[in-house]
């Protein structure tokens, strides 16, 4: 038995069955959006909320059905310009859990998320003032760690390593086209509008990134990227995600940035199973209608049985309980997702 | 000075209070710190980082729209409103 959490535009949903039979609890949190799901180091389940009218939220949940909120979710200082607009990740490395939101931070917690502090060393970091937005604002998106090393991507500012647990960070981009920066000019530290990322745990230098720009790897820990999109149609998509068990690699190509659908209408995950030197379609049971509708970097998820699932901003379900080579549609039809979480 | 305040359901839902909270202050914006200390979960859903009422939330005494300064008699009648807007 399986649960698939969805975190969508209206509230969220929970999913629990198998194979054909899947019984849908909801809407949680009815007139929030619901933006990231995540665990404490304890087991806790977590689920990122906001508001367009009265802000974000930070809920707590032992059961998945009985919810929370936390009294202090991550916040800027009273006064602060910077305004917090959404929890866009949350992440444990074992004994911490981080949150990257928008307008950009990361926040950490050593108490399971009841309350958090900013990390200073990137919130402030010496380029901050150069920081700009992408299309989906200016926000923390991905959390990777490994020891003392963090990744996280900044959109559209870029990939950022720390070295030392969070304390000091520099930008990670060499090898990645900027995306405000005219062909021929000297790249820029900063300016790049990173999408997704991924990692191979057992060699956490081996990183996989899903950029504006294209699919790119670092077998350096970000010191250097190379283009990998033989066999995409498009460089173009937000999700990028590893099976462990296997190291397949999975992602939803898009057209482009000005089309942001799968290209001819057809959806389709797409696999790699050579550590992103070519990539072909994952597998067998996608749609022959056209789809024009995009997946979110947050909207893909997968355990280790092998069982993965993605949501569409047209609020479909596309799941595949063997590694990724039968796919189908779920119903119901939700909102725009952008969350999934996959739990035991 | 006594006087209650009324809660849209979205925030009574999602702190898990009742819609009404009988509290004390002589302008709104004592009433709201302390409805802010019986709920603390309140705060960064009314004001936002600046202190000011957030851009889409109204709040009315007796009726009336009123902005942080607005005095408060006994037994007043504090309602907050969530602007309608959006899709």
């Amino acid at each position: 038995m399986k649960r698939i959490a969805v975190g969508t535009e209206k509230g969220a949903y929970l999913l629990t069955g198998s194979d054909s039979s899947w019984a849908v609890e909801g809407p949680l949190f009815p007139g929030w959006k619901v933006t990231a799901f995540g665990e404490t180091p304890d087991g806790t389940h977590l689920a990122g909320v906001g508001s367009n009218w009265f802000g974000i939220g930070v809920h707590r949940s032992n059961n998945l059905s009985d919810w929370a909120q936390t009294d202090s979710p991550p916040a800027w200082p009273e006064g602060s310009e910077r305004t917090m607009e959404q929890i866009w990740a949350f992440h444990s490395d074992g004994e911490r859990l981080w949150a990257g939101v928008a307008e950009a931070g990361l926040f950490t917690s050593g108490d399971g998320g009841l309350t958090w502090d900013p990390v200073p060393g990137l919130n402030e970091h010496r380029t901050r003032d150069e920081w700009s937005p992408g299309f989906g604002g200016l926000c923390t998106h991905r959390i990777l760690t490994a020891g003392d090393r963090v990744w996280v991507g900044i959109s559209a500012v870029g990939c950022f390593r720390s070295d030392d647990g969070g304390i000091t960070w520099e930008a990670k981009n060499v090898g990645i086209p900027s995306v405000d920066t005219p062909e021929g000019a000297e790249p820029p530290e900063i300016g790049y509008c990173i999408h997704g990322l991924a990692q191979d745990p057992t060699d956490p230098a081996r990183l996989w990134r899903q950029d504006h720009r294209g699919m790119f790897r670092s077998t350096d820990g970000g010191d250097h990227w190379e283009r990998i999109e033989d066999g995409l149609p498009a460089g173009f998509g937000f999700v990028i995600w590893r099976h462990h068990d296997t190291g397949r690699l999975l992602t939803v190509p898009l057209h482009s940035d000005a089309n942001r659908v799968p290209v001819d209408g057809r959806l389709r995950a797409y696999a790699s199973d050579d550590e992103g030197d070519s990539w072909k379609i994952a597998g067998t049971g996608w749609p022959d209608a056209a789809q024009f509708t995009g997946v979110l970097r947050g909207a893909f998820d997968g355990d280790e049985s092998g069982v993965f699932c993605f949501g569409t901003t047209g609020g479909k379900l596309w799941l595949t309980e063997d590694t990724g080579e039968s796919w189908r549609e779920l119903e119901p039809a939700f909102p725009r997702i952008a969350a999934i979480r996959i739990l035991g | 000075m006594t006087v209650s305040v009324r809660l849209p359901r979205v925030l009574t839902e999602t702190v898990g209070s009742g819609p009404r909270h009988e509290v004390t202050g002589r302008t709104l914006s004592e009433v709201l710190e302390n409805l802010f200390t019986a709920e603390p979960g309140l705060k960064g859903h009314l004001l936002d980082e600046t202190g000011r009422i957030r851009p889409h939330v109204l709040m009315f005494v007796d009726a009336t729209r009123a902005d942080l300064e607005t005095p408060i008699r006994d037994g007043s009648d504090v309602q907050i409103l969530q602007a309608v807007s959006g899709g």
